[in-house]
């Protein structure tokens, strides 16, 4: 039984093209896509005047240009939008220590325990749109719900700067016509499953027999049943609670299909150094490695290789990704090259015995040192010099704090 | 945005509360003010703290940064 909770979904609005439209005014009220700086990028996001047209996150810039001809392509800044990202969670934290970041331009409040301090949940989204406004000049779109599902499905409903309000006793009147794919958690493939029982709304899929779902989705069908009633117990979960990570790593989308072994070493060796060092920066270590590869045709497999001991050495790291990589059979172009440490401890430094090891050790501490204090890949290995190093996409696994505060270029 | 990376001449206000306000620069010999700040970012690049700042001329759009570690300003960009 779901206790009485307020929760808020705060969705920022085309962040990354608002942002960009607030730092050059000329852009405002213009279409824009948000791209990368890599060579094969697709659009990150595009500004609400691009979305008119059919500029959707995903499409390639000559299908963008296709749906509108005059539409503006700014290369992203990353760093920019952390911080705005960083700064605006930081401004939902004054109203209440409950926020889970839900992905860079997304959180949840609860607010729950704040209401005597604030007034209404209402005067509280008011309050933080308001401040998100005045100090960068962004809308956002809030959800009021009693719990995450219903939060997230209001704020989805009125776009940009909506507030929306899903109230107890509206639940099931709202529900009824919704169809089921508008709830987060319902993707593609669960909506085409869902279709072949002819469920298409949540009303559907809340009368629908539940020991149907089970028996044809398992543990899911049970959890299914319940987002179609618009129960979700799930509690809001604060970065300092949340678990702890399971593994660290990187992957990168290459600038041009490779197939020559030098050109893929020296991405493996610049994939390991920056998992080595972020792991080394939140003293984690790995015995799991694991490298992933994609092909022109976008076929992804992983392979993974454990080890005696844990490591957050860039140098092993490289080593057993060559090592994995040399048992594999590789029969297309690469596309994709990811490398992963998993299998974490908390990492307790322990002086080598040996002097070979005791060497390494003393050599990658002077090179974090080094990068600490200069910036990352200020001192780094001779095949990596003069390339354009470092992480380039936010992943959707980000987050402001700790070791899934991913550095970008 | 064309990106630069070239050290130029700013004056600015440092106000109370870590505020900092770039008021008009130099570049290749000619001086901009500044009529409008239309963002403001900071980063980190190794140990040093960097401001940034998206500005307007009037007729140019800009991007100034200031190094925290060297007190250096730096031209990044013009639109």
């Amino acid at each position: 039984m779901e206790s009485e909770r307020i929760i808020l979904h705060i969705d920022m609005n085309a962040f990354f093209a608002s942002v960009e439209q607030q730092s050059n005014p000329e852009l405002r009220g213009k279409p824009i896509a948000v791209i990368g700086a890599a060579k094969r990028t697709i659009i990150t996001t595009c500004s609400y005047e691009a979305r008119a047209f059919g500029v959707k996150t995903g499409m390639n810039s000559w299908q963008a240009r296709q749906a509108c001809p005059d539409l503006i392509f700014v290369v992203g800044n990353n760093r920019k939008y952390t911080y705005t990202s960083t700064q605006i969670i930081m401004i939902m934290r004054e109203y209440t220590p409950l926020v889970e970041v839900f992905s860079i331009d997304e959180a949840f409040l609860d607010v729950t325990g704040c209401l005597s301090l604030f007034g209404s949940a209402e005067r509280i989204s008011h309050l933080i749109k308001a401040r998100i406004k005045e100090q960068f000049g962004l809308t956002c779109s809030v959800g009021i719900a009693p719990n995450k599902l219903l939060a997230k499905l209001a704020s989805d409903m009125q776009k940009p700067d909506g507030l929306t309000i899903i109230a107890k006793d509206k639940i099931a009147q709202i529900l009824e016509r919704v169809p089921i794919q508008d709830l987060c958690g319902i993707g593609a493939k669960m909506h085409q499953q869902l279709s072949k029982f002819g469920i298409k709304t949540c009303g559907e899929l809340g009368r629908f027999p539940v020991e149907v779902l089970k028996r044809n989705f398992g543990i899911t069908g049970e959890r299914l049943h319940y987002m179609g009633l618009g129960i979700d117990d799930s509690p809001v979960v604060p970065d300092e609670d949340a678990e702890e990570v399971k593994s660290v790593g990187h992957s990168t989308t290459l600038d041009k299909d490779i197939t020559e072994r030098g050109d893929i070493l020296r991405y493996l060796l610049q994939l390991s150094e920056m998992v080595g060092r972020r792991a080394g920066r939140y003293k984690v270590a790995g015995r799991t490695i694991t490298l992933t590869v994609r092909y022109a045709d976008f076929t992804t497999f992983s392979r993974q290789q454990s080890g005696s001991c844990h490591t957050n050495n860039s140098e092993d790291i490289y080593k057993a990704a060559v090592q994995i990589l040399q048992g594999i059979e590789l029969t297309q172009p690469i596309r994709l090259l990811g490398v992963k440490i998993s299998s974490l401890s908390s990492h307790t430094e322990q002086l080598p015995l040996f002097p070979a090891e005791l060497k390494k050790a003393l050599i990658a501490g002077a090179m974090d040192d080094v990068n600490n204090r200069f910036g990352d890949f200020a001192v780094t290995f001779g095949s990596l010099l003069g390339r354009d190093n470092g992480s380039k996409v936010i992943s959707p696994a980000w987050r402001p704090e700790g070791v899934r505060n991913v550095d970008v270029e | 945005m064309q990106r630069f990376a070239e050290k130029i001449r700013v004056a600015a206000i440092f106000a109370p509360g870590c505020q900092v306000r770039p008021v008009w620069f130099e570049w290749r010999s000619k001086k901009h003010a500044i009529t409008e700040a239309s963002y403001f970012w900071k980063d980190h690049y190794g140990d040093a703290s960097r401001l940034h700042f998206a500005v307007s001329d009037g007729s140019n759009m800009f991007e100034l940064m200031f190094d925290t570690s060297d007190q250096n300003w730096t031209l990044e960009g013009v639109e």
